[in-house]
């Protein structure tokens, strides 16, 4: 894991103290609302529907248990016992005190983190693949690149009022699990023809009110050219990217309104102006940032799963468990965990401060102190030894942690919506706790197979509903909650945004809905068939017939 | 001049949020910011309402509350009109940590912040 040095260590604490100031400032009335909205923002403090709201950033989603002891502590003494996983590998709380964030700051700063990049028109968190570094079908550790671009992208003066938030997304392994096509910038490790490594950049990707799959920008970089030609891009939006209307501001609609080619040529004479040199990272920082995401220190188990084959025999709970929520691992005797934030009755990307500090022990304990937080509002310890993962299962049990439902129909990415946030229309949380009470059943859920629903509270789209295989998005109608469902969705290498089906479901009227299209589903899908590829080979018409009664 | 904008229909209650821990409070008879709905004034009175605006600015400017706005309130219910500002009112249908704002609401009855105003 990246680790502090000299530079990182001054950098945040004089930010937090620079931000101490300024609510300092804020509350003697120095600074008025306006003045100090821009400020907060740029510390990850939102005032949302209820309450102040604080988002902390995870970047890459990787982080120790030692920061998610502290990020427990922060949410015993500061908030309500609790936090929030969010579709951007981040942890938010939703109730803190404006006076309270200085020391949260502080506190956060002593576990080196921050909530830098996690507001405001700049570029974003970079996000990656949860399973960077374990998975068996990566062809490199995205994380050093991802690290690079923080180091290059933290508090860019350049890029610190750019028309709208930029956000960028890297996988280093063949099936994208980042999203990468949803992302302003979606970068891919490739390797060329000489068998080198290098990046294949996507452009134009996002949800929001216009979702759009990004296209390739450029086949090949090499990872020494990276942020110079990360910076032409971004040069070219900062130029370019509207600023006359919010909602037609991101780089979507720029590379959509100029075309890609013109959009492309833009870009390659922006970058053949740069002297790539001068942003160009030499070898050896790339060697350095590296280092510190190599490789831990596996065992070599690959003949001790014995008790593990003997546990999945004898304890049948602990058996689909293990089908739905282990990955397989690069090295063999070990595996990749996958913790469900996605209980029968909570909220999605919730946990509570105890539940944090048993997942902090089961890190240490099992997985070399590392966790990943995922997009899909998940926990995973990417490097467990087979061997032991029956006692930890247990542990996850004691805590209730070890819902066995990751890809399932109950494992729905879901905003906060109404219930917290100041931009939703309609309520997303219990939409979600309903469909997972419909189909609670463990062995439907596996007979269902995988399945992306995906719920938004606003056309923002913050719950992915765009790439769902169904999304949901809600509005609201005349003071009433109505559901627009769309379906085909596609958050991976395949990726597509989904297609509405027509007019929105109430409440009541949508859980039904779903059910019946699962049913549908379930009749048509030919063997070994996703709901996706069932609903790709008949079309729109049969759901809509079950949705409308028009069969 | 006042820079709150009022444009609603029927009974008016003035909201905003406190601006030291961030709750959502609305400006009650005795010119206070109360958490709790059933505290705040509703009036339909343009002079009332201009003194309801004037409270806002002047309790905004001295950093007691942040973004204050007019709501439109039912008449015959005595709810928030718009579907938004009735969650605002009753806090999250789910809430996995602490008590909301409701539930504390009915065991400790409504917090006020700032000094008492004159009612004029």
């Amino acid at each position: 894991m990246y680790r502090y040095d000299e530079f990182d260590h001054t950098f945040v604490r004089a930010r937090s103290q620079q931000f101490k100031r300024q609510v300092e400032r804020r509350l003697d009335g120095s600074l008025s609302e306006e003045q100090f909205r821009p400020l907060r923002l740029m510390n990850g403090l939102y005032l949302q529907l209820h309450a102040y709201m604080l988002r902390v950033a995870i970047p890459y989603g990787t982080f120790s248990g030692k920061q998610m002891r502290q990020l427990a502590m922060i949410a015993d003494k500061y908030d309500r016992g609790y936090g929030h996983f969010t579709t951007r590998q981040n942890i938010q709380y939703n109730w803190p005190d404006l006076v309270d964030v200085p020391a949260i700051l502080e506190d956060l700063a002593d576990v080196e983190m921050h909530a830098i990049q996690t507001s405001g028109n700049c570029i974003r968190n970079t996000t990656s693949d949860p399973w960077a570094g374990a998975a068996i079908d990566e062809i490199e550790d995205p994380r050093p690149i991802a690290e690079l671009i923080r180091q290059w992208s933290s508090l860019h003066p350049e890029f610190t009022y750019l028309p709208r938030k930029f956000k960028i997304a890297i996988t280093g392994a063949s099936n994208d699990r980042a999203a990468i096509r949803a992302h302003d910038i979606g970068l891919q490790i490739v390797q060329n023809d000489a068998g080198e490594n290098g990046l294949q950049v996507y452009v134009g990707g996002g949800l929001g009110r216009t979702p759009i799959i990004g296209n390739v920008l450029r086949e090949f970089i090499s990872r020494h050219e990276l942020l110079p030609y990360l910076e032409a891009i971004m040069r070219v939006y900062n130029r370019y990217g509207r600023r006359d209307n919010k909602y037609k501001a991101r780089i979507k609609i720029l590379v959509q309104e100029t075309g890609l080619e013109k959009f492309r040529d833009e870009v390659e004479a922006e970058y053949a102006q740069l002297e790539p040199l001068d942003i160009a990272v030499p070898q050896e920082e790339l060697n350095r940032i590296a280092d510190y995401f190599s490789a831990p220190d596996y065992d070599d188990v690959s003949s001790s799963d014995e008790g593990y084959d003997k546990a999945v025999i004898l304890h049948s709970d602990f058996a689909g468990w293990v089908r739905s929520n282990l990955s397989e691992h690069k090295i063999s005797g070990y595996t990749i965990v996958n913790i469900s934030l996605k209980p029968l009755k909570g909220a999605p990307g919730d946990i509570s401060a105890d539940q944090m500090r048993v997942v902090a022990d089961l890190a240490q304990e099992y997985s070399f102190d590392e966790i990943r937080a995922t997009h899909e509002q998940n926990l995973v310890l990417a490097n467990v030894k087979k061997s032991d993962v029956y006692a930890l299962y247990q542990k996850l049990v004691v805590a209730e942690l070890a819902t066995g439902n990751i890809g399932l129909i109950s494992d729905i990415i879901c905003c906060p919506g109404m219930d917290y946030c100041a931009l939703a229309t309609a309520r997303s949380i219990p939409v979600g706790q309903a469909i997972s009470e419909r189909f609670s059943d463990p062995e439907r859920q596996r007979v269902i197979g995988e399945m992306k629903i995906k719920i938004s509270g606003c056309i923002n789209a913050c719950g992915h509903h765009h790439i769902g295989h169904i999304g949901i998005l809600g509005l609201e109608k005349a003071g009433v909650e109505t559901y627009q469902v769309k379906l085909g969705g596609d958050a991976t290498s395949t990726a597509e945004v989904g297609k509405v089906t027509g007019k929105g479901f109430s409440f009541d009227e949508l859980i039904d809905a779903i059910e019946r299209m699962i049913d549908l589903y379930l009749r048509e899908r030919d063997t070994g068939e996703r709901f996706l590829d069932t609903y790709r080979r008949i079309g729109m018409e049969p759901f809509k017939g079950v949705l409308y009664g028009t069969d | 001049m006042s820079t709150l904008k009022h444009k609603g229909k029927g009974p008016q209650a003035l909201t905003a949020n406190g601006l030291r821990t961030g709750p959502v409070v609305y400006l009650s008879a005795d010119y206070t910011w109360n958490t709790a709905f059933e505290n705040a004034m509703l009036t339909e009175d343009p002079l009332v309402i201009a003194r309801m605006s004037e409270a806002g600015d002047r309790d905004e400017e001295e950093n007691l509350i942040v973004g204050p706005y007019f709501i439109d309130v039912d008449a015959e219910t005595h709810l928030p009109a718009r579907y938004r500002e009735r969650f605002r009112a009753q806090g999250p249908s789910y809430d996995p940590g602490k008590p909301t704002y409701a539930e504390l609401l009915m065991k400790d009855g409504a917090q006020v912040i700032g000094q008492q105003r004159e009612g004029n």
